[in-house]
């Protein structure tokens, strides 16, 4: 039989967001692959370098749809680097409610990400309507669902209500009685554990070699998460452990994920017990908005999102604009490399699931 | 600066002559190298822990006439980031390839090809990743103006309506 | 391999599954169902057009240019305001807040609205109202400003100042003037809104020159401020930039927009800044080389608006000749604004820049006297009179006439002579009454004030007025409030009856209560209660109720050709007379202060340049 090729994307149920692979398939197995972004280019380096150090605030969340807040987090942390500034401790606390609520959300669109492959539709729907009580509590936060544009250089943009923060204490407490039914609906079911046991496998060599981060790296074995090993914010104060698994396999990958949301439920808990009272920004520099200026140099400021390291590198000149912006999308590893590397030798159906369990992420990649 | 990464420093000493070290804070410096001293470098702080290549980018100086290259190491043993950095001149730039260290960096290379015309030796595969029919500056080029590019290739919506009468019809100023 | 980890299926699990049959659904029947969007959420505009003065700040804030201003042609043209809106097009906007977070009045906000649907992309552009977009009544406000989202900063950087008691111990400036950190921070405040451009009587270029010192280029700001908007005549240049980035009347101030929410920026004290730290002007801007012109002109009085047309004259390439009674150039500058508010070495400053572009200055030579204005005219192509307003008025109540009842303006005269070392040192009462209730008279007190606690280390002046409080005297609230630091008193809402005088020697005033300064349609027409009395002791009085000009000069044939509207002279708005080779300005003109003296000067000289473009007299 001879190679046939496949375009597989740009839009395909089982792809995330808007990507192509073309991939020389010789029966139903892959034999040469090659990834084609530029999909969903939208040139944020170059607009970010246009825009004045608080407009920018705008636009950094688009970057990614599911996780923004990593965005506004990372942006904020490096212009505080540049700018010297010390952050009210109130909105250090509210930062990390914030990202740890974006991370839940995050796994819970991904257990509708490994249902839809999967042809298991029970889990998108349940994953994306406790997904909508999260937006809910950030609209009451920020304002808005999605872009919330609410971590800003120097703190938060709003005080968190005790409205709000009564929201989360009572999504927490439904969210935990949800996960054993999350846990019978995928994680026992049978057709899952088959279908995804033994398949995409990444070991840890590979995985470091490639610089694989999150967890596909932890799904091989070791506990590597920059909230433990390089801790912003107030990591280092609470207490979390970080679940890692041995298989290296996409069951693994995907039931790290579910195994991270209790531990997020645990940090939002301490923060709401230990966030005091008080301001919730300072002014980053001096003047209006228009006219913030931040000192020059250059810092790189990594968080750990739910993909994995994401991080900014920011250049100041000493202006009103950055001087230059460079994202480091979670995925990019695993979305170019990996899928030329190691995508070869699976079969044609377990590509979205390889693809989705790597957290093949293609905004973040094109930028 | 960790101890970790001061003695990666440290040994650093013995395969570079002269280099400068910023730090940024505890977990984080920064060190300028001259371009001939990049690859050795990375090559010993890769095998001194820095193993995990986090990013390789480029700023544009253009008014000093230099391109900085930037990768960016990051340990899984003490979280400590060494940003390597050197300049190179922006006329005909040209670099070597790190890809035998980090197979990755092919890509970023490629990027840096496409978004800044940076040509790096020993790595072929220099085909446009990102963008399409491109026939311009490479657009993260500081002399690259992207809103005169998109004014030359699309239109401008104009807009007919006067919305100041609706919004005094609105506001009960004037009968609509 | 795996297999054997998968667990067994329980048999009754597929009956667990019929519970959720019994579960209310998480979706919601739209449009049966309304989803109302939380408190803050950030959905379309509203905006108060009441409110809104037009700034233009949301539209610079907004990072995807989704906001444009534009004209509303029936809204008032008031100071302080324009008449525009903003207009937002939602295919644009992104929903950030930002403008409403900046907003420097208040009046734009966000609301829980978000549904908004129209094939047609024009359906999309909008100018907010207070009813929002939709026309609703009741528009239920969303994400509204509050001290934590606020983008502007409210509060003044402070001046540093010498301290109440201690400046009145001497005629030192005692404002001292900001440091560059001080001044680039101030700036950093400024919107670039422009609506003290609007205000000021000269149009100077503010926002420009205060970016200037936030991007700590000096010389472009003393280029802003001496040379104005070069590719429009030089408009809103100011040659006097040293006076009044001091004494300035800084109308600028209550137009600026950061105001309304906040203090104004100092934008006075930022002018002064500029110029207390570039060296002589000349050597900043060294290409004022205009192309000579054989056309001569004469400028009577060395004040604001004299000195200013002279610079703009020079400027364009004019010999011009200047001529002062007096013994120095400035006039009110040098001889009435007292010396801790405005030192001779700022004036020097501004003057000598004036020189260095080849202006002639005469001083000790008085039009009317030594030389008649008739031969100004024949021997100049044009003439430029500004004499200001150089007699006292007097109360005119009984004992006026005595030798220690004087008027204002001659006695700060004295006193700056005297400190200048050029005079003899002027009668220091132990104890001064001054009747006025304006800046002139605060000077007097002030600069007595000063001179008694040099004499005899006490201070003991009064000031008396008809306005009832504070806030109706015409002087500067800062002006009355730094003077009672400094040990001065006030009794406001009191009329002179008479000057008390025994065995020839003034000891006081008598003075009424006024219960009324205007009537109702606000003329000057004060009224009395001559029951209640009061008596303040005095060796002095001081009159400063107001000057007047002086026309002496005039010859009578000129002085029939002119027209005088309560005492001064009707000009064009280039200056000119009624007669076409004399131009005038300054206080016989217009007034009240130096920015409008300077205004004089350089429509004046626009004036007197088309006139002698066109041929002259």
């Amino acid at each position: 039989m001879g190679e046939v090729k496949l375009f597989f994307g740009p839009n395909h149920p089982g792809m995330h967001g808007n990507f192509s692979v073309h991939m020389y398939v010789e029966g139903d197995t892959v034999v040469k692959a090659r990834p084609l972004p530029g999909f969903l280019h939208r040139g944020f380096e170059k607009l970010m370098e246009r825009r004045l150090w608080y407009q920018n605030l705008a636009l950094i969340p688009r970057i990614c749809v599911p996780e923004p807040d990593i965005n506004e987090v990372v942006y904020a942390l490096a212009v505080e680097k540049l700018a010297n500034v010390e952050v009210p401790e109130r909105a250090q606390w509210i930062r990390m409610i914030v990202l740890e609520l974006a991370r839940i959300a995050v796994h819970l669109m991904s257990m509708a990400g490994i249902g839809g492959p999967l042809g298991l539709y029970t889990g998108p729907y349940w994953g994306i309507a406790d997904r909508d009580r999260i937006l809910d509590i950030f609209e009451n936060l920020s304002g808005a669902r999605i872009y919330h544009m609410y971590i800003v250089p120097g703190g938060v943009r709003k005080d968190m209500t005790p409205k709000v923060q009564e929201m989360i204490v009572k999504f927490l407490d439904y969210l935990e009685g949800r996960l054993p039914e999350f846990e019978n609906l995928i994680f026992k079911n049978r057709i899952v554990q088959t279908r995804l046991r033994g398949i995409a496998l990444l070991d840890r060599e590979t995985a470091l070699e490639m610089g694989v981060t999150g967890i596909g790296l932890r799904a091989t074995g070791v506990p590597y998460d920059i909230r433990k090993v390089d801790p912003y914010l107030y990591y280092d104060k609470v207490d979390f452990e970080v679940p890692t698994a041995t298989e290296g396999d996409a069951f693994s990958r995907v039931y790290l994920k579910f195994r991270e949301i209790p531990q997020s439920i645990k940090i939002i808990r301490q923060c709401l017990e230990r966030m005091p009272e008080g301001k919730v920004n300072v002014p980053i520099s001096e003047g209006n908005a228009l006219r913030f200026r931040v000192p020059k140099g250059s810092v790189y400021v990594h968080v750990e999102a739910s993909r994995g390291e994401y991080g900014y590198y920011v250049v100041s000149d000493g202006g009103e604009k950055p001087y230059r912006i460079v994202v480091r999308g979670a995925s990019y590893p695993q979305t170019l490399y990996g899928i030329e590397k190691y995508l070869p030798g699976t079969r044609i159906e377990d590509v979205p699931i390889w693809l989705d369990t790597m957290g093949v992420c293609a905004p973040e990649v094109d930028r | 600066m960790t101890n970790f990464m001061s003695n990666a420093l440290e040994k650093l000493n013995n395969v570079v002559k002269k280099f400068e070290v910023t730090e940024i804070d505890e977990r984080e410096v920064k060190i300028d190298l001259k371009p001939e001293s990049v690859l050795p470098a990375l090559s010993l702080l890769k095998s001194e822990g820095y193993y995990h290549l986090s990013l390789l980018s480029a700023v544009d100086w253009i008014d000093e006439g230099k391109f900085e290259l930037v990768y960016i190491l990051y340990s899984w043993n003490d979280g400590g980031k060494i940003i390597v950095s050197t300049k190179i001149s922006r006329k005909n730039p040209e670099f070597v390839t790190v890809k035998h260290l980090w197979p990755v960096a092919r890509y970023y290379e490629r990027e840096l090809f496409e978004f800044f015309g940076i040509k790096f030796e020993g790595n072929d595969d220099m085909k446009p990743l990102f963008l399409e029919n491109w026939d311009d500056l490479p657009p993260l080029r500081k002399d690259f103006d992207p809103l005169e590019y998109s004014k030359k290739k699309f239109p401008d919506r104009e807009y007919q309506k006067d919305v100041i009468h609706e919004a005094k019809i609105i506001r009960g100023d004037i009968n609509g | 391999m795996a297999n054997n980890t998968i667990p067994k299926k329980e048999f009754f699990a597929p009956i667990k599954a019929w519970k959720y049959m019994f579960r209310k659904p998480v979706t919601i029947k739209v449009p049966y169902v309304k989803r109302e969007a939380a408190e803050r959420y950030r959905g379309f505009h509203v905006n108060d057009w009441n409110e809104c003065i037009g700034c233009a700040t949301c539209a610079k804030i907004c990072p995807t240019d989704a906001i444009k201003m534009v004209e509303v042609d029936d809204l008032p043209h008031e100071y302080g305001k324009k008449p525009q809106r903003p207009v937002i097009d939602y295919g644009r906007c992104s929903f950030c807040a930002m403008c409403v977070d900046i907003c420097t009045t208040g009046s734009l906000k966000m609301t829980r609205e978000y549904i908004h649907i129209s094939p047609k992309p024009e359906d999309f552009v909008f100018a907010p109202t207070e009813k929002g977009i939709h026309g609703v009544d009741e528009v239920p406000i969303g994400w509204v400003r509050d001290d934590d989202s606020d983008l502007l900063e409210l509060e003044r950087v402070e001046m540093e100042m010498i301290e109440g008691e201690e400046r009145a111990k001497s005629f030192i400036e005692y404002v001292k003037g900001y440091s560059k950190e001080k001044a680039m921070h101030e700036a950093a405040r400024c919107v670039e809104c422009a609506l003290c451009t609007d205000r000021c009587p000269q149009h100077m270029q503010i926002p420009e020159y205060i970016k200037a010192i936030w991007k700590d280029d000096l010389k472009d700001a003393l280029r802003w401020l001496l040379k104005g908007d070069e590719s429009n005549n030089m408009l809103g240049a100011n040659p006097f930039s040293a006076v009044c980035g001091r004494v300035c009347t800084h109308r600028c101030e209550e137009a600026c927009s950061i105001g309304n929410r906040g203090e104004a920026i100092a934008i006075r004290w930022l002018k002064r800044y500029i110029v207390d730290n570039v060296p002589e002007y000349e050597k900043v801007l060294d290409d004022i080389k205009p192309a000579k012109k054989d056309k001569k002109v004469a400028i009577v009085g060395s004040g604001p608006a004299g000195l200013s047309a002279a610079y703009f004259l020079a400027t364009m390439g004019y010999e011009v000749e200047v001529f002062e009674a007096l013994s120095k150039p400035g006039g009110v500058m040098r001889y009435g604004i007292p010396s801790y508010r405005l030192p001779d070495e700022a004036l020097d400053k501004d003057i000598s820049f004036i020189q260095a572009l080849g202006v002639k200055i005469h001083v000790g030579v008085s039009v009317g006297k030594e030389i008649p204005l008739q031969k100004l005219k024949e021997q100049f192509d044009a003439v430029f009179v500004s004499t200001g307003f150089t007699l006292g008025r007097s109360t005119n109540v009984p004992g006026t006439e005595h030798e220690d009842v004087i008027q204002a303006l001659p006695l700060l005269r004295e006193i700056r002579d005297y400190l200048r070392g050029e005079g003899p040192k002027p009668k220091i009462p132990k104890s001064l009454v001054v009747i006025g209730g304006g800046n002139v008279a605060m000077d007097v007190a002030r600069s007595m004030a000063r001179l008694q606690n040099m004499e005899y280390g006490s201070v003991d002046v009064k000031v008396t007025c008809l306005e009832r409080n504070y806030e109706e005297m015409p002087a500067d609230m800062e002006e009355i409030e730094e003077g009672l630091e400094e040990g001065v008193k006030f009794y406001p809402g009191w009329g002179p009856v008479r000057i008390i005088i025994d065995d020839d020697k003034v000891k006081g005033v008598e003075l009424k209560k006024c219960v009324e300064v205007f009537d109702e349609n606000k003329r000057f027409n004060p009224k009395f209660d001559e029951e209640q009395k009061l008596y303040l002791d005095a060796d002095m009085v001081v009159e400063a109720i107001g000057q007047a000009p002086d026309y002496s000069y005039l010859p009578e044939e000129l002085k029939e050709k002119l027209e005088f509207v309560r005492g001064r002279i009707l000009t064009n708005e280039y200056r000119q007379t009624s007669i076409e080779w004399l131009f005038a300005g300054g206080d016989i003109v217009n007034g009240p202060d130096i920015i409008h003296g300077v205004a004089d000067g350089y429509w004046a000289a626009r004036g007197i340049d088309e006139f002698l473009t066109k041929g002259g007299k």
